[in-house]
């Protein structure tokens, strides 16, 4: 114990992501305990089920970098997925429906942007409560019963596979990619470090502060409608239920691929990893049979834990 | 205009915030509900109307504990839920009602614990317990059921000279708090910790020699008992143990303590302020129930709502 | 003087003595084997530039910061506090240095804050508290209702509340850190009176303060830091400010500052009837090439206002204001404005380096490079800057193994020269500049005043703002003396005395007429 808190080994190690830790660890369980289904086929299904966590990670990320949140996702999927499956839109095509989503997400992250950089509303409450407003319009229009299907062509796209790899985990890895080269290579990156090391210095450095939070909320709302295509495509159907969990799940996942509130630091690639581990763990619990509470008590668990750990070493690097 | 007038209308150099609004708010709805509503404005709708806020005025003082401290608290609707699934475990009331007390006195700790000794944000700290708490009472119950002693439901269902008893044990709940926040060093000392919070300057309450980590800490365990309180009203009130009872109810009760003008940044705020936010919120859905809008509709005019509230204070911090 | 001599001359008490104390934040020392000795009856300076350690051994005596090594005695039993509540029950008194006052609280509760008395079932007593408060606030001779919320009163007032909170308290031992800073000549005369009353009583007082007169006026014995660590201590009787401020300083003043400029340039910086807020006058103001204006005065009279107003952290009620001859538009946006005042070459460097300036957790590339980056827009390639920065770091001689260790690791002064250098990189012409050397030692102070001489050589303008008198009349070469959010008064820093600063500052208090500093 003693060994493990001594300070050098514990911020070393604490430079780490813990997502990289949990996903080896529960890599060794599943190849222990069912090493049958480590195999590219039955592993791509199951990474495909986290792609619309995948995505929204990227955007969550961003705005955690800046000391934000965004738990709107939820009211934006079901919206996006009311587009689609209900007659709301009686023909419409494809690109119609991705511009009709990103329209939403974007209008929806400008919003939560505007609240929370330039009215400096707390970014829990706002997102929140948008997404409170979006559930219940949604609810509303569908007066509580799931709207129809998802024309076909949605699952066509999502079924298809490129070199074994499905497709929609490619398109993860695409944006994922993205994200992480305009992050390292241009100045908006720099600017979301700063804002995030301290919003204070990065104002005083002639950081455009509240432009850097607002942008970071809209890339996020993007993400999210990125994220509720892939999702609707996924289920086939209309839904009033499906993904209230997603956001949450999503700050999950970046807190344990080592982004934390107000350091400014952590890369695309840490949650990516997050993600994966929560893919695994869906796997580990379902083969062991733990139902949905024990789900929700995992997660609560893993935020609270990882959170924990943070705030271990902030208070460890304070002294 | 003078000075004590301008400090009711801004709530500027004034610890109670802007509670005065929401009275105005309050008043307002009830002068439009007595003409538009019939028997609105009988003694009997309005005695159902406070007994029915009853949970959420509770609810939204324990939250307040925590916002005076520049916290919140997103457990409170799983703590509700929660209490309401023990009680109906049909463990005698002699057992049960006390074993609540403490659990939700655990729950708060832990919140607590984390916020003041482990450095971990209060909305991370509580959103996780939300889901912890959740879990563990989908588990206990997951659909409603069960049976709650009948000293609960005898003590929420009966009246007494024709007014409904939550109005009496809210009375008695009131008056606890104003004499923990409004009465007491503990409350005062809440409201130095969350002006120094607000305003950056954390440690001058530490420096004066305030135990600031100890009281932030039973702030949190405050928050947790008088959900469970509500829990219990909610419980005597269905008669059965629900999971999904508190649902939103942190969101219901963060709207309230804001329209009754406490500052989410901490320091500012009132007892009467939350008990007419909470207020305005019942009339609210009382008019909107009377007006036959839909319950998804309600759920949004609130979201909308809490945006407008929020929208309007000021924080000097930007972010969570 | 007589009194006092006397006095330590004959067995008195030792009140407290502290010995060998260390301190050390992070990898930053702040205390390095410091012994002190208080003697009951007297009035102890504690002197030192800031940064010397002085706060931070006060805060060790008030337990708000536990030593790392060392002991304290009190009346020669060895003790220790863990929270500033026992310091205080073992009789031992502090006025804070920073408003430590709750702006949402009342005088009478901030007052007896974490000591409030109670009547039955723990209510509060208010009616004591405010009797009591008034009574305490009378005998400083202020007339305030003691339920008056904090956030009212003037930035005198509060000095005024916090001291009465402080040496209304039953203790033996007084800390007073800076008490006078916001205050004029004869409210120092109010607070002196008490303090010689206090020290007839048998206390022992611990006094800190830059103004050189009060010290001469009221203390007995001195002590000396520098640097960290103790340089002396003395009997006041055996100084003189010339030989106390070099002592503090550890060199011949004159050394630490460079060459003056002869004669300042085209204007640079001018503003025209500036009013900082709708009811204070109006005042112009202008800076030259080559040239380093500071703005004195009593502490908290506008001089940081009016410096965050040019760049939009504040909105000032009007005024004109142009760089190089080019009017701004004004007054400029909060969130934009420190961006445009930027892209035309002013740049503000924050008094608070680790609050407002630096990123601690980040790299020293990253620091230095940010005043670069934040001229691009967020959607343009991010250049390495990788030579510039190495060309920072040489000419600022800053000490580290390189660009990429993190700003958090490096000394005050190393730190201080990172955060110069992000402005002097992002090649500007106009340097506003907050407290330039707060907490750094003196070595890095002497490089830092070379640093901006040079700039202003080179054809740069630069305004400095200080609470340390002795360095605006060092490094600059013009002073303008700020008071009520005006400019009161103009000299050349040449001739200019902290005396003369004082009662250029509080001429106008009196009732005289404000002296014409338009040019």
């Amino acid at each position: 114990m003693a060994a493990l808190f001594n300070r050098t080994n514990f911020n070393r190690i604490s430079r780490i992501p813990p997502a990289y830790f949990v996903f080896a660890v529960l890599l060794i369980v599943l190849w222990i305990a069912r090493p049958h289904m480590l195999n590219i086929n039955i592993m791509g299904i199951f990474i495909r089920q986290v792609v619309p966590l995948g995505i929204l990670v990227l955007g969550q990320m961003l705005v955690i970098r800046v000391n934000s949140i965004d738990l709107s996702g939820a009211g934006v999927l079901l919206l996006i997925n009311f587009y689609i499956s209900s007659s709301m839109f009686p023909g419409a095509s494809l690109p119609f429906f991705v511009a009709i989503s990103l329209a939403t997400g974007l209008a929806v992250g400008l919003f939560n942007g505007y609240m929370v950089g330039k009215r400096r509303v707390s970014a829990v409450i706002v997102t929140l409560a948008v997404n409170i407003v979006l559930v219940g319009i949604v609810q509303f229009l569908a007066s509580g019963k799931p709207p129809g299907d998802v024309p076909s062509i949605f699952s066509d796209i999502y079924n298809t596979k490129l070199w074994l790899i499905p497709t929609p985990v490619l398109f993860w890895v695409a944006l994922a990619l993205i994200m992480s080269l305009f992050l390292s290579r241009f100045v908006y990156g720099r600017y979301v470090s700063s804002v995030g090391a301290n919003p204070v210095a990065a104002l005083f450095s002639g950081v455009p502060v509240e432009r850097t939070v607002i942008v970071a909320h809209t890339i996020a709302g993007l993400m999210t409608a990125l994220a509720s295509l892939v999702q609707t495509a996924s289920i086939a159907v209309g839904s009033v239920r499906v993904g209230h969990e997603l956001p949450i799940l999503a700050v999950a996942a970046t807190i344990l691929g080592g982004v934390v509130f107000g350091r400014g630091e952590g890369g695309v690639w840490g949650p990516f990893f997050g993600v994966l581990s929560f893919a695994l763990l869906f796997v580990v619990m379902t083969t062991f049979g733990i139902g949905e509470p024990g789900k929700l008590i995992t997660q609560g668990l893993i935020i609270l834990l990882a959170a924990i750990f943070y705030g271990l070493r902030t208070a460890k690097s304070r002294t | 205009m003078n000075r004590t007038m301008k400090r009711l209308l801004t709530g500027k150099d004034s610890r109670q915030g802007r509670w005065f609004f929401a009275l105005l708010i309050a008043l307002a709805i009830i002068v439009w509900l007595g003409l538009t509503t019939e028997r609105f404005l009988t003694s009997e709708n309005l005695f159902n109307l406070v007994a029915q806020a009853m949970p959420l005025i509770i609810t939204a003082i324990g939250m307040m504990l925590v916002v005076l401290v520049g916290g919140l608290d997103l457990s409170v609707g799983s703590v509700i839920s929660f209490t309401t699934a023990i009680l109906a475990l049909g463990a005698p009331a002699l057992i049960s009602i006390p074993g609540v007390f403490a659990l939700a006195a655990c729950i708060g700790l832990i919140n607590g614990l984390a916020v003041t000794r482990l450095n971990v944000h209060p909305i991370i700290a509580t959103l996780s317990m939300q889901f912890i708490v959740l879990g563990i009472t989908r588990i206990l119950r997951p659909v409603s059921g069960g049976d709650v002693p009948q000293i609960v439901i005898d003590a929420v269902a009966g009246s007494f000279y024709g007014i409904p008893l939550p109005v009496f044990w809210g009375i008695v709940t009131v008056l606890i708090a104003w004499k923990i926040i409004h009465g007491s060093r503990f409350g005062l000392h809440l409201f130095a910790i969350g002006g120094g919070i607000a305003s950056g300057t954390d440690e001058a309450t530490h420096n004066f020699g305030v135990a600031d980590k100890q009281k932030i800490l039973l702030a949190y365990v405050g928050c947790s008992c008088f959900a469970a309180l509500a829990g219990i009203f909610l419980a005597g009130r269905i008669v059965s143990g629900d999971p999904n009872v508190g649902l939103l109810f942190e969101m219901d009760a963060i709207t309230a303590v804001a329209i009754g003008g406490t500052q989410l940044s901490g320091g500012v705020g009132s007892l009467h302020g939350t008990v007419i936010g909470a207020l305005v919120m019942a009339l609210l859905a009382n008019g909107m129930n009377s007006a036959n809008i839909s319950a998804f509709v309600q759920t949004a005019i609130k979201g909308v709502i809490l945006l407008l509230v929020v929208g309007l204070q000021s924080r000097k911090k930007m972010g969570l | 003087m007589q009194v006092a001599a006397t006095r330590i001359g004959g067995d008195v008490k030792k009140r407290i003595e502290m010995s060998g104390i260390s301190k050390a934040f992070g990898g930053s020392v702040a205390l390095k084997n410091v012994s002190f000795e208080l003697l009951e009856g007297s009035v102890h300076a504690l002197m030192g530039e800031n940064g010397a350690g002085k706060s931070t051994l006060m805060k060790i005596l008030a337990g708000v910061h536990q030593p790392d090594s060392g002991e304290i005695f009190r009346d020669g039993r060895a003790v220790t506090f863990a929270t500033p509540r026992e310091a205080l029950d073992f009789g031992i008194s502090t006025v804070f240095q920073e408003l430590s006052l709750l702006a949402n609280l009342t005088i009478a509760e901030n007052m007896f804050l974490g000591r409030e008395p109670t009547l039955r079932f723990g209510t509060v007593d208010y009616a004591t508290m405010n009797r009591e408060t008034t009574k305490a606030l009378a005998e400083l001779g202020l007339d305030l209702d003691p339920k008056t919320m904090v956030s009212e009163l003037t930035i005198a007032e509060r000095q005024f509340v916090e001291i009465a909170h402080g040496i209304k308290a039953d203790a033996s031992i007084f800390i007073l850190d800076e008490p006078t800073a916001a205050l004029n000549a004869a409210d120092v005369e109010v607070l002196n009176r008490h303090i010689r009353r206090l020290r007839d009583e048998g206390k022992a007082i611990v006094y800190i303060s830059h103004r050189m007169d009060e010290i001469f006026e009221i203390c007995d014995m001195v002590t000396v830091l520098k640097d960290s660590e103790l340089v002396a201590t003395k009997p006041l009787a055996e100084m003189t400010p010339h030989s106390l401020i070099a002592m503090m300083v550890g060199r011949e003043l004159k050394d630490l500052f460079p060459e003056r400029n002869a004669e300042p340039g085209e204007a640079m910086l001018d503003v025209e009837n500036f009013r900082i807020s709708a009811s204070s006058e109006p005042f112009s103001m202008t800076v030259g090439t080559g040239e380093i204006v500071g703005m004195a005065g009593l502490e908290g009279q506008g001089q940081q206002r009016f410096l965050r107003s040019l760049v939009g952290q504040f909105e000032p009620f009007g005024g004109k204001v142009s760089v190089r001859g080019k009017a701004l538009k004004f007054p400029v946006s909060k969130d934009g404005g420190i961006r445009y005042l930027q892209s035309l070459g002013v740049g503000l460097v924050p008094e608070d380096r680790k609050e407002e300036g630096l990123f601690l957790t980040l790299s020293i590339g990253h620091n230095i490079a940010m005043g670069l980056h934040s001229r691009k827009s967020e959607f343009s390639l991010a250049e390495g800057y990788g030579e510039k920065i190495r060309e920072t770091m040489a000419s600022m001689s800053v000490q580290a193994s390189g660009p990429a260790e993190l700003v958090s690791a490096l000394s005050g002064g190393n730190q201080q020269k990172v955060l110069l250098g992000r402005y002097l990189a992002a090649g500007m012409s106009i340097l506003l500049v907050e407290e330039p050397t707060r907490g750094v030692d003196i070595g890095a102070k002497s490089e830092i005043y070379r640093l901006l001489r040079g700039f202003a050589n080179k054809g740069g303008a630069v305004v400095v703002l200080s609470r340390e008198t002795i360095e605006l009349i060092g490094l600059c070469d013009r002073l303008y003396v700020v008071h009520d959010d005006t400019i009161v008064s103009e000299m050349a820093a040449e001739n200019a005395t902290e005396h003369n600063i004082l009662d250029a500052a509080l001429s106008r208090q009196a009732g005289q007429v404000r002296l014409e500093t338009t040019p």
